[in-house]
């Protein structure tokens, strides 16, 4: 597990399209700290959270999916057509590629993410962990959606697909259900994380059990794959 | 403990059954030979036992331990028939994965002693997308001995290879089973099992139609061992009597000048025919008996 999470992670720090959305990243968190810090006092306080960090929480509620989509559909996908899973699978147990992969993938967005904060604390001198971990559990959760695409579906070129599709409408339905008043929406809100993102208190734990569903179901379908 | 233990072991794919029910027992310390056509299903044996693919039905057993168990894992090598590598690593870099993957990480002298091993020493720093497909399948065979395990499964470890690299790696199974390893080995070259393997299963179809060791098998198909004798001339009066000895003794005869080739069932009667042409005053200048070498056996099969 170990190794192949290292592996992972160390893909993801060399490819160029990772390191590109870093550079967004950190630089969309760099100017909504200059920026918040204009409007000083006016900015602050927004339902008792410094909202440039809510600026990064709702930037990777919103893109969070097709980044990382766009970055690790074909972590297994690839791995499965190319065969080169063959390699894997009889040298370790199936849940622990599914762990090693998500665990590597994991790593890189913390880092990520803490650089953001980091860099975001630089300037308004304090640091709202709260909403680090609440963009963490989103972040979570998003990964391994992206992990059971991937086992879902072996074919690179339809994961891309796939993800990019769920990318932008998870979203969109992640709005709806927030607006919505359909009554058969309800049951759907308490399934999806971002009714318990919008809650000011621990709920957002819930997403990292969701996450851990996720990741079960995935391993559960590559145990019973053929490879 | 066995090697290997399969029982009624079986996989089908929609309604075909590829693997038709193989039970077999493999010793510790064989170089156990797979043989079969193209799509005999060699393979999809082998990458049940391996972990790759999931058996229909049956059960097996690897070192003692059950199958699918991924304790195992640590103990067993695999080249599988098809995989690709990872084109943008070294050859060094996959051995040091790998290894660490199984639960062994091994040092850079370990990793070039196997590269060594299979010949690809040269090559170590060598990213394998460069590689051509007899580098490819030595080093998939590096990556199934790198953490030195106790079994190691090759599927057609030879096949594609030019002839010198072939010995080389005929010699490396040979060192493996030397140290007390077990091999499985699929092939669908006769010569190649022939000279390697201490033991050998025919699989046709999805099933195993003949195993054994090579006497044994040979000795299952007796039935057709072939003389050839070279004699003088047969004096004019023995000539109907011989002939009619000749055709109850075997079939396929054939008569030329000075030359007979007949197909008997035993030993027991070439001397036989020895002793009737002596009868008969004539003289033997040379007698040619040809066994069935694995390949009659197997495509009589
Ligand atoms: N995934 C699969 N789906 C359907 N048929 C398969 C699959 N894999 C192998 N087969 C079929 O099983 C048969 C045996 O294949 P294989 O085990 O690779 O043979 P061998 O290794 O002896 O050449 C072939 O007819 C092949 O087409
Ligand atoms: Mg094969």
């Amino acid at each position: 597990m170990y190794e192949i999470g290292k592996r992972e992670f160390i893909n993801l720090f060399k490819s160029f399209k990772s390191i590109t959305i870093v550079v967004l990243i950190l630089t969309a968190s760099f100017y909504s700290a200059k920026f918040s810090r204009l409007f000083e006092g006016e900015a602050k306080d927004f339902n008792g959270t410094d909202i440039q960090y809510l600026g990064l929480l709702v930037l990777i509620v919103l893109f969070g999916t097709i980044f990382i989509m766009s970055l690790s559909h074909d972590t297994i996908s690839r791995e499965i057509h190319e065969r080169t899973i063959r390699f894997l699978v009889t040298k370790t147990s199936r849940a622990s590629i599914i762990l090693g992969k998500f665990f590597g993938i994991l790593l890189f967005w913390v880092i990520c993410l803490f650089t953001s904060f980091i860099l975001i604390g630089i300037f308004t001198q304090r640091i709202d962990w709260f909403i680090f971990f609440q963009t963490m559990s989103s972040l979570t959760f998003q990964i391994a959606l992206t992990i059971l695409v991937s086992v879902l579906v072996p074919k690179p070129m339809v994961t891309m697909f796939l993800g990019t599709l769920i990318g932008i409408l998870f979203p969109i339905l992640g709005f709806w259900l927030m607006t919505t008043e359909r009554v058969w929406a309800v049951w759907i809100k308490y399934i999806t994380p971002f009714y318990y993102l919008e809650q000011p208190n621990f709920s957002f734990l819930v997403i990292f059990l969701f996450s851990a569903i996720l990741l079960l179901i995935a391993s559960f379908i590559l145990n019973r794959r053929d490879c | 403990m066995k090697a290997i233990e399969t029982k009624q072991l079986r996989k089908s794919y929609g309604k075909t059954e590829i693997v038709k029910g193989i039970s077999l027992t493999v010793e510790q310390g064989e170089i156990f030979g797979f043989l079969g056509r193209n799509g005999a299903g060699k393979s999809t044996f082998i990458n049940m036992l391996t972990g790759i693919i999931h058996p229909t039905s049956g059960s097996f057993s690897l070192l003692g331990m059950e199958g699918g168990d991924n304790m195992a894992k640590k103990y067993i090598g695999v080249m599988p028939d098809y995989a690709n590598l990872y084109g943008s690593l070294t050859a060094m870099a996959h051995l040091k994965y790998f290894s660490a993957l199984s639960g062994k990480p091994a040092a850079k002298a370990v990793c070039m002693e196997v590269l060594q091993q299979v010949g690809l020493d040269e090559h170590y720093n060598k990213k394998t997308a460069k590689f051509s497909f007899g580098m490819k399948k030595k080093l998939g065979i590096a990556q199934a001995i790198i953490h030195d395990p106790e079994l190691v499964f090759l599927d057609e470890p030879t096949s594609g290879l030019d002839a010198e690299s072939v010995l080389h790696i005929q010699r490396l199974i040979r060192d493996l089973q030397k140290r007390g390893k077990t091999i499985f080995m699929t092939s669908h070259n006769l010569n190649e099992v022939e000279k390697l393997c201490t033991r050998i299963a025919i699989l046709k179809e999805g099933r195993i139609v003949q195993s054994g060791s090579m006497d044994e098998l040979r000795a299952a198909f007796r039935s057709t061992i072939n003389v050839n004798i070279k004699h003088s001339p047969i004096p004019a009066s023995q000539q109907e009597s011989l002939h009619q000895w000749l055709e109850e003794a075997g079939s396929n005869l054939e008569l030329n000048d000075g030359e007979i080739t007949i197909t008997v069932e035993s030993e027991q009667k070439i001397s036989e025919m020895i002793r009737a042409f002596q009868q008969c005053r004539v003289e033997i200048y040379r007698v040619h008996v040809k066994e069935p070498s694995l390949e009659d056996i197997f495509l009589e099969l």
